[in-house]
């Protein structure tokens, strides 16, 4: 039931003689977790990545540790850069976009993960793609827009690119505001979850390090069968709800707390937050 | 704050000089996903790897094409093994106990996967004392397994890094006392089924904002593994990593203050607590 993201396999860059220059415009956190998603999957030698911390010490020190290099000015970023993410506040794109503009020439390719920009504000060949967090430990659930005059190349440089980092779908524009809701903010509710499932374990009278590590790998097993086995969540929850068992008992206490309800709740008011601020 | 699972990274038997023979008494899945964990990361040889399929063919044709070698019989597989793995159902773990016990000198290593079933009881029924007992999850199928191990009072160190290695080929192993087992069960025993309910509820929220129903399901099972993985390997507290995802009056604290108005994290405590009570009663 699970989609299969359309996605190859990435080849390091020096085995197909695709090596590029990856610029951030906009040292933020998910440009940070991609660029150590990057730099670990060994798409692209950490050299290459490079960006400009401004006067904020800590972005520089960030980037800085995975190998990164800094410059002085998002002009200079774009001109030593072949693929350009942006990646600034909603407030300021307009402005990063035209004074970047005379420097974006064809051969470069413009990729945007700012919030605030839409396929409109780009020019041609320019992607817009929504990934996630979990982009910094090789785990993410990118969403590439479709766009009308990407070219192929382009579009297959943008799928390696964040399909060394995790998995990569494509949908249309219209669909960003409800994968930011679910995506975008969902690792936040998994840590919530994480923490309750450890709080739990405790409460049973587990020491508190053993509850969290249970609790995470268990998440971990759980998300990594549903992506696996491509059964439906609510088949391989019959599979492991054996009659008047310990798991059922489970399941009943979480139907009571309208657990279901209450994720579905969330990713809808994060997705109608999303559209307040576009 | 994650604790690091205490676990060498499993090494090829021939690396360390420490080749032994494991044994499967009972083919069932739990042992196949184990088996071909074993067998993939090179911990041990596959043919250091047995069992007896007795007359099910299908299950000797899983093993034999992992590499394994099939017997006639529990106590051919027994007699040719120095770790003797019982993966037989519960309701029969005693009655091949019983039928094995002379095989089971001290020389050889029982470790029970059998849910349920305590070492005192093993104990007894194996006459033996040197046992490792081991809870793993239903994620071994994928090799994601959250195992748990307790040590027999005659089970030595060596035991318990074979142990480690066995497990660690299909996931992450921690070794806990016994008096903890129910709310293990209660945690990583049915916790699998709370996730599998918290993914299908993530997709309908996809949908419910829009989604179609494909991209929705994929995006909501990678977001959690993408989110465990984040625990898991940054070793921070998940409380610090969600401080660092929800930005001011932005979309996650949003669905963040949904949560907690509907009392998410409350209602999972109360499913890990009432599982492992459930545990309690029926031991």
């Amino acid at each position: 039931m699970a989609a299969p993201p359309v996605q190859p396999v990435p080849t390091p860059a020096a085995a197909n003689g695709d090596a590029f220059r990856l610029g951030f415009v906009g040292a933020g956190n998910l440009a940070e977790s991609i660029a150590r998603g990057v730099a670990a999957s060994g798409v692209l030698p950490a050299s290459a990545i490079r960006t400009a911390p401004h006067r904020r010490a800590e972005r520089g020190a960030a980037f800085a540790s995975i190998g990164a290099q800094l410059y002085d000015s998002n002009a200079q970023v774009v001109d030593d850069s072949d693929v350009v993410v942006i990646s600034v506040k909603p407030q300021i794109v307009k402005q990063v976009l035209l004074e970047l503009k005379p420097l974006l020439t064809e051969e470069k390719l413009l990729v945007s993960i700012a919030a605030g920009i839409k396929m409109k504000d780009l020019q041609d060949g320019q992607r817009r793609v929504m990934p996630n967090t979990p982009s910094a430990v090789g785990q993410a659930a990118s969403v590439m827009c479709l766009g009308e005059k990407a070219t192929q190349k382009d579009e297959n440089r943008v799928r390696s690119l964040f399909g060394a980092i995790g998995k990569v779908w494509t949908a249309e524009e219209k669909y960003f505001d409800a994968v930011t809701g679910l995506s975008g903010s969902g690792p936040a509710y998994i840590f919530l979850a994480i923490e309750a499932l450890a709080d739990g374990g405790v409460a049973a009278g587990l020491p508190r390090d053993l509850a969290l590590g249970l609790a995470s790998q268990t998440v971990l097993g759980a998300a990594t069968m549903v992506n696996e086995t491509g059964k439906h969540p609510g088949q391989l929850k019959d599979q492991v709800t054996s009659p008047a068992g310990t798991t059922i008992t489970g399941i009943r206490e979480l139907e009571k707390g309208a657990f279901r309800g209450t994720l579905i709740n969330a990713v809808v008011a994060a997705a109608n937050r999303c559209k307040e601020l576009s």
